[in-house]
């Protein structure tokens, strides 16, 4: 066989490169060009799997718009960056602790107006209390994660995490980056001082939890329970729950004195341009079928009160009002005021 | 015939040691993203309890994990034409076009490397969003494009600077123009530096992180944003098995060169 090579003079190559490199800079305008979009902030993992195969196209074709999805933290700052009048986001999602920064900021409202929003007349109190900004979709319970196989004492207090034994396996977050971390200091500061704003408690039961093993994200936690690394843990039900029926040998533990809440939090930007499509998000977030496959997929507790989960997630998540009354809702807006003060001391009792 | 002296042979061995000791510190960490990669179990175990290719197989049947992948190539290649094209044209007016003020030009040219790239990132998306032309794809190959002219910059400059000139001048004295000069004498005899910069833009803008923080769009996020994301959720051997094929792949952008152009002349420079 042979072989003919045709060789391409360069203005032929610099010709054909600039095309194909015009063409794929341009494509972004085009889809840009269509009509009602709604921008919004989301969650990878497995979240993102269950949104973008399942529950975007449903609400794309139901409310004939598209659905453009940031999962790139970081959310503020970009949202921070971008003009109020034409913010990059029409709805943010986030933890409840960057919506009080947010609030703060100026870039969100307060709360969701109810009367565009229907669902909301079915959410638990918590999921709009006075220490909610926006509506709260799902919660998890911060409580303590164990290995079953290493022959710890039974765990119910969160005092446990306290226990020597647990030295060398004791696991936690770094603080200053991490709402799990953040919720530890508040428990802390109830547990052995006069409420969840008393800091000189909590810094001296920090000093005493030492060492702890800390990580930056829970995803890294739950790894760190699976492989034994940690014995003990902080983390939320869906750190341990999601791993349910794969036989590890791991268990939740709901303390005594109740778990805190890590609320997934929506909001609107006061500069939507959308906002009749951003209420309706908000409202199919909130709806029955919307909230038992997200919960049934990720192990969140819906803040639908009306949603019926199957029974394998309903015996162990917050899905009943005195399952849902042992939630304990950090302040996140007093935790912010102080966060510069709270990073600084904890950074030097860790670093120690 | 006699040996070395005791305290030559032991100085050589000396810097034998050292030398391993720094191979293998640059190698480790990559020795421990294969194992990583190859292991079964969900988290970093060592010893390692097997071998398996589950996580590569999650990884290539990731629709998420592959349109990051061939995005980041797309941006890479683009990056890598652009700076190539402009930090090498600017490197020769520096050298040779005889600017007023060249070295504070040199200096700035080299300015993106001086500053946290988080910030540029931070700029460029408040300009686009002053600029209102949301962000763009060209807007992320443009922020790559200039924390990567600054490595053609220099690469460039460094070969003509050991350039004799004199070759120019005898091409043009036997009748070549300026444009035939440049590109039957400058061009070749200054590849090596513009293939080593060539080489350093496409690993950095394939590589990079905090430009790409504020400047990808949803649904057009790069690699290394996607497994960010994703260890923030999932860290399991996933994340591996995405390090080893962007090793492979910066090692076949090395071999594809060297057939290219020859490695040779890189280590010339």
């Amino acid at each position: 066989m042979t072989i003919i090579r045709k060789p391409v003079n360069r203005r032929q190559f610099l010709a054909v490169a600039a095309t194909a490199g015009a063409g794929i800079i341009a494509a972004p305008h085009v889809a840009r060009a269509q009509a009602a979009t709604l921008r919004i902030t989301g969650w990878g993992g497995k979240w993102g799997q269950t949104m973008s195969a399942e529950l975007i196209p449903a609400f794309e074709k139901e409310f004939k718009c598209k659905v453009e999805t940031d999962t790139a933290f970081p959310f503020l700052p970009k949202l921070q960056a971008s003009s109020r009048s034409n913010p990059v986001y029409d709805v943010l999602h986030t933890n409840s602790n960057e919506q009080w920064a947010a609030l703060e900021m100026g870039i969100v409202e307060a709360k969701i107006d109810p009367k565009q929003v229907p669902n909301i007349a079915d959410v638990y109190p918590y999921a709009v209390s006075d220490k909610i900004v926006g509506v709260t979709i799902f919660t998890s319970a911060i409580g303590l994660g164990m290995r079953t196989d290493k022959g710890y004492g039974k765990v119910t207090s969160w005092k446990d995490l306290w226990d020597k034994a647990y030295d060398g396996v004791r696991g936690g977050y770094v603080i200053p980056v991490n709402s799990l971390g953040q919720a530890f200091v508040m428990m802390s500061g109830m547990l052995y001082g006069k409420g969840m704003t008393d800091l000189d408690a909590a810094y001296a039961a920090l000093e005493k939890v030492k060492p702890m093993k800390l990580a930056d994200f829970t995803g890294t936690m739950e790894k760190m329970i699976l492989s034994g690394e940690v014995g003990l843990a902080v983390i939320h039900d869906s750190g341990i729950l999601r791993y349910d029926g794969q036989n590890q040998p791991t268990a939740f533990v709901a303390p005594s004195e109740g778990v805190m809440a890590l609320e997934q939090v929506l909001t609107l930007t006061p500069g939507t341009k959308v906002r009749e499509l951003a209420n309706a998000y908000v409202n199919y977030m909130l709806s029955p079928g919307v909230q038992k496959t997200l919960a049934e997929s990720v192990w969140y507790s819906p803040a639908n009160s009306k949603v019926k989960l199957d029974d394998k997630y309903n015996d162990k998540l917050l899905t009943t009002p005195a399952k849902v009354a042992t939630l304990i809702q950090p302040d996140w807006k007093w935790y912010n005021a102080h966060k510069d003060e709270i990073d600084s001391r904890v950074n030097r009792i860790f670093r120690a | 015939m006699t040996s070395a002296p005791f305290s030559l042979r032991f100085g050589r061995f000396c810097y034998l040691a050292f030398n391993v000791g720094v191979v293998v510190f640059l190698l480790a960490p990559i020795a421990i993203v294969f194992v990583f990669a190859l292991n079964p179990t969900p988290y970093i175990q060592f010893p390692p309890v097997g071998v398996s290719m589950r996580w590569f197989e999650k990884f290539f049947a990731s629709r998420d994990f592959m349109n990051a992948l061939w995005f980041s190539l797309e941006v890479a290649v683009l990056t890598t034409v652009a700076a190539t094209l402009f930090g090498a044209s600017a490197a020769l007016a520096l050298a040779r076009g005889r600017l007023p003020g060249s070295r504070a030009i040199t200096a700035i040219m080299l300015s993106p490397l001086m500053l946290p790239a988080i910030l540029t990132g931070l700029a460029l998306f408040q300009t686009y969003v002053l600029l209102d032309v949301g962000r763009p794809t060209w807007g992320l190959v443009l922020g790559h494009t200039i924390v990567s002219i600054p490595y053609v910059v220099r690469t460039t400059l460094a070969v003509l600077h050991n350039f004799d000139t004199r070759l120019e001048e005898a091409a043009q004295n036997l009748g070549a123009g300026a444009l035939r000069t440049y590109f039957e004498v400058t061009l070749p005899l200054t590849k090596p530096g513009v293939m080593a910069g060539a080489v350093f833009a496409f690993i950095v803008s394939f590589d990079q992180f905090p430009i790409s923080l504020f400047l990808v769009s949803p649904g057009h996020e790069t690699l290394p944003i996607t497994l960010f994301n994703y260890l923030k959720f999932d860290l399991d051997g996933t994340i591996g098995a995405a390090s080893v094929v962007s090793i492979v792949l910066a090692v076949l952008v090395v071999v594809g060169l060297d057939r290219t152009v020859g490695l040779r002349s890189y280590a010339e420079l």
